[in-house]
């Protein structure tokens, strides 16, 4: 079983289609880049695995269980339930604010009730670590470089230990000598075998670290492959025009 | 000077029922402003019978406000405690005495002030922390209290502090109906001693006052800066 089955999906913003028919299938520890022009739906695919658009048809399963069926979606609670071990870093980091680094990162496993409290401030500590931050700890999060704060983002996500982390253009708001950093805390997940989607317009980034592409253009997976087949020896015209625009 | 003593034990006594009402109106108008700013920024739900109470609830509200913020408070003060009497019906349990007539005027009329700048106020929450909250699996509810809420505040203070001012010195309109504030009292004064200088002990008195709030919500805006 794939962990994420998606069959026929849709999607349209009023008369827009932006999401034509999307079928793909996500092996567990899939590392997967998607790729695409601006406007070929590849942020709106990727936020429809997490429920924050609404599909207008087809099925999207999520570790055998369906969070959309026919473009139906059951409760609010079952649909929480069934994105629990998903999580999402965004472009624009979103932080909250208000709380400093510490209580960024506690706050959804603490309501979870995921576990003690001391034993969530432990993970917090350790989970900053990993990310290269655990001196910002009390820090709040608007002392914090664009860099930084997307670290944090990240290590928030993987509080909640998901299965599967979506990356929504994670250094696209970021200044070129901040990206680095971030893609390496990526790349250092890669190897531990989470389940990862990025949407990125990093293309060395990509073929370098994800095992799947997908080329999404007008609303349709326009390729699907390894990084060698979906980029370096492809002779997609349309991949083509692509990749010479990003270059 | 023992004229101005004996002016300031009168004033002291005007000052208790302004303070009393600001008291009262800043208590309950603001959490009818938060509810009512809730209600004016919720997203219609689904299913036909809710989006109809939905709908009605909203109109409802919309019209409290645009009555509220469109007719003098005076106005309102004077249709609480002589008009709401005359109501057909209902007019019998809603005969009020003059402070709690003036009370609820207040109270209905600053809610819905209130109510504007608190939705300003979440209008103003960026898009991407709701967003952010709902992939961290945290519920519509906690949200609200636990994310939404507190950068609100943040956002919303200086339009409060603002407001609560022009309230403390909005309380003298209770002399239409008949209470002695601080500003009746000293104008008694005036007109029994016809000596004016009592207006400069009584602005003293409401600049102490809007200086305390200032200090206040100097503290508060502090507390909630991130």
């Amino acid at each position: 079983m794939s962990i994420i089955e998606v069959r026929n999906l849709k999607k349209s913003f009023g008369s827009l289609e932006v999401l034509k028919d999307i079928s793909i299938d996500i092996e567990k520890g899939d590392i997967v880049a998607i790729l695409g022009p601006s406007g070929s739906g590849k942020s709106t695919f990727l936020r429809s695995l997490i429920d924050l658009e609404e599909i207008d048809g087809g099925d999207i399963c999520i570790e055998g269980k369906y969070l959309a069926k026919n473009g139906i979606y059951p409760s609010e609670k079952e649909k929480r339930k069934i994105l629990s071990k998903t999580g999402m870093v965004f472009q624009h980091f979103n932080l909250f604010p208000h709380l400093n680094i510490k209580k960024n990162l506690m706050l959804a496993p603490l309501l979870a009730k995921q576990d003690s409290r001391e034993n969530i401030a432990e993970l917090a500590k350790e989970t900053l670590e990993k990310v290269g931050l655990a001196d910002k700890i009390n820090a709040m999060p608007s002392t914090l470089s664009g860099g930084q704060k997307q670290r944090v983002a990240i290590a928030r996500a993987l509080m909640l230990r998901p299965d599967i982390v979506l990356f929504d253009e994670p250094t696209s708001a970021l200044d070129p000598e901040l990206t680095g950093e971030v893609l390496n805390v990526i790349r250092e997940l890669a190897k531990e075998g989470n389940t990862m989607l990025i949407v990125t317009h990093e293309i060395g980034f990509a073929s370098e670290v994800a095992n799947k592409i997908i080329f999404m253009e007008d609303g349709y997976i326009q390729a699907v492959g390894t990084p060698n087949e979906v980029i370096i020896n492809q002779t997609n015209e349309r991949i083509n025009a692509f990749l010479n625009k990003v270059k | 000077m023992s004229d101005i003593a004996s002016w300031v034990s009168q004033m002291l006594i005007g000052c208790k029922l302004t303070i009393e009402l600001f008291a009262i109106t800043l208590i309950f108008s603001l959490p009818l402003g938060l509810i009512l700013s809730f209600i004016r920024i919720a997203r219609s739900p689904k299913g036909a019978i809710s989006k109809a109470i939905y709908y009605c609830i909203e109109w409802i509200v919309s019209g409290f406000i645009l009555i509220m913020r469109g007719t003098p408070l005076m106005l309102q003060i004077f249709f609480v405690y002589f008009g709401l009497p005359y109501l057909p019906v209902i007019g019998k349990y809603l005969t009020f005495d003059r402070f709690p007539a003036g009370a609820i005027a207040f109270v209905l009329n600053y809610g819905a002030y209130y109510a504007e700048i608190f939705r300003g106020g979440l209008l103003s929450v960026d898009k991407g922390q709701y967003e952010a909250s709902k992939v961290l699996g945290l519920t519509p509810t906690q949200t609200k209290f636990r994310i939404v809420l507190p950068q609100m505040f943040r956002i919303a203070l200086p339009s409060v502090a603002n407001e609560t001012i022009i309230l403390l010195k909005d309380t003298a309109l209770i002399t239409a109906i008949g209470l002695s504030d601080l500003l009746k009292v000293t104008t008694n004064i005036v007109n029994r001693t016809t000596n004016i200088s009592a207006f400069a002990v009584a602005a003293v008195f409401y600049l102490i006052f809007s200086y305390i709030l200032t200090i206040i919500f100097q503290k508060l805006e502090k507390k909630f800066d991130f």
